[in-house]
């Protein structure tokens, strides 16, 4: 049970990190479009997704969704055995990338405005100019709040035992209720948790180091 | 090769482009001059529409600024433009800082690219310096880079805005050698700048600018040093600082 709990918690971490990577990008973007609609699309996001607990995303996905959908649809999500699972993906997902947007909005205000200009006045298309200019700038700005955010959401994944996923916490509190465990099936998920919230935080400084670019080449004049 | 007819713009209400009509011919160097605010930036800026004109017409390479069919890409491909603050990727080396858009946008090859890329630092003096950050550049460094990445594209006209107002006295001359050689090439240039040497040296004509408006266009000596309009004489004399008596001043010794 605590392997299965293991492997659950890092399935929905992996996911939840990549999608709210992607999501929270697109959000992010949409948000500092010079196009009025997306804009207020982007803002929309935010305030829906970061003003409500995670938690109550979680049930949403879980207990709401499959009802709004088409009858047989909604259904066939409660008879699949791994829906627990698929919900409890969507709604740290949503929330997570809500944050994730903000952080990366910051990073773009963080970049100098001659920076868009230089890619425009190159013939950079608009999505060339995201790509290749502001994005690589976006993500290293925001390693640090992007990375803490991610072991945040890598700890939200324990909110998903409301919706009965078998994830690690649990899995920890079914082992206490039924074999009575509790002290080692909960030191058990205690080391897991560090040891990958520490693993993380390895991953992050690593990258920083990497992409950091070393100043001391050469002195340098005092601008930029 | 660009013409301005009856070019105006304004921010909210200030009036920044005045009636602007130019004419700029392929192969002319032209140096924009006048006192800050004096909307010689937003001129140059409308030739690659970073800036909108409000009224009238700008034509560059034969294509009409205004139709909202011109492929404003392709038209900013043909055009170079340098910052005053260099704007080069940080992230990015001196070579994938130049060979960027050649690749995205003219789709050459990685090889290709860097060998170009090669060849322009070469010219502007920094083989050595291919693989630096501009962090790692000093002012003169980067803005020699940044001439060579906009230089990549082979463009039909080079655009500098105050290409050497933010670099320290010593480093100007390292940037005006590879602007001055430029010109000597044949490339069609406009030059917002208040280097008198640079203008004198390879400028076909002065654009003197005050308040929006076009005040005078003429061959360098004509401008600097027998100016017609009094406002141009005023800036010519504070630029040259040749003191002016004034009784105002005297009296209040």
């Amino acid at each position: 049970m605590l392997v299965t709990g293991i492997k659950v918690t890092l399935i929905l971490a992996a996911a939840t990190t990549i999608f709210s990577l992607v999501l929270g990008t697109i959000v992010a973007i949409l948000r500092i479009s010079t196009i009025t609609v997306f804009r207020a699309l982007g803002t929309l996001y935010v305030e829906i997704f970061r003003n409500v607990p995670g938690l109550f995303w979680i049930l949403f996905f879980y207990f709401i969704f499959p009802e709004l959908l088409p009858e047989e649809w909604g259904q066939a999500l409660n008879g699949y055995i791994y829906y627990p699972v698929v919900a409890g993906i969507a709604g740290l997902t949503v929330d997570n990338a809500s944050y994730v947007s903000d952080i990366l909005r910051s990073g773009r205000l963080s970049i100098p405005h001659g920076q868009r200009e230089a890619a425009i006045s190159s013939g950079l298309s608009r999505v060339q100019q995201y790509v290749h200019v502001l994005l690589p700038q976006m993500f290293r700005a925001t390693l640090p709040p992007l990375g803490t955010r991610m072991v945040h959401n890598f700890k939200n994944t324990s909110l998903c035992m409301a919706i009965s996923a078998p994830e690690l916490t649990w899995a920890t509190q079914n082992i206490e209720s039924i074999t009575f465990r509790g002290i080692e099936a909960t030191t058990i998920a205690t080391l897991f948790y560090v040891g990958l919230a520490g693993i993380m935080g390895a991953i992050i400084i690593t990258l920083e180091k990497v992409l950091r670019i070393d100043v001391s080449a050469k002195k340098n004049s005092k601008i930029q | 090769m660009i013409k301005f007819i009856g070019a105006n713009k304004w921010f909210n209400n200030t009036h920044v482009l005045k009636n602007i009509n130019l004419e700029i011919t392929k192969g002319e160097v032209i140096v924009i001059c006048g006192p800050s605010g004096a909307g010689k930036s937003t001129l140059l800026r409308t030739i690659n529409k970073l800036e909108q004109i409000d009224d009238g017409e700008i034509i560059v390479d034969g294509m009409y600024l205004s139709d909202p069919k011109t492929d404003l890409t392709a038209l900013r491909a043909e055009i170079g433009m340098v910052f005053q603050h260099f704007n080069l990727y940080p992230h990015k080396t001196a070579v994938g800082n130049i060979t960027l858009a050649p690749r995205k946008v003219r789709g050459l090859s990685k090889e290709k690219a860097t060998e170009r890329a090669h060849k322009l630092l070469e010219k502007v003096g920094l083989t050595h310096r291919r693989d630096a950050h501009p962090v790692q550049l000093s002012g003169g460094e980067q803005q020699r880079v940044a001439i060579a990445r906009s230089l990549a594209m082979e463009p039909k006209i080079m655009l500098f805005d105050e290409p050497t107002s933010a670099l320290d006295p010593e480093l100007i001359n390292e940037v005006l050698d590879v602007m001055i050689s430029l010109a000597k090439e044949g490339m069609t240039m406009v030059v917002v700048t208040h280097e008198i040497g640079f203008a004198q040296k390879v400028a076909d004509k002065v654009v003197f600018m005050d308040d929006g408006e076009i005040l005078e266009v003429g061959v360098p000596p004509d401008i600097f040093v027998d100016p017609k309009h009094p406002r141009t004489r005023a800036f010519m004399s504070n630029v040259f600082h040749i003191p002016i008596f004034d009784d105002s001043l005297e009296e209040e010794d």
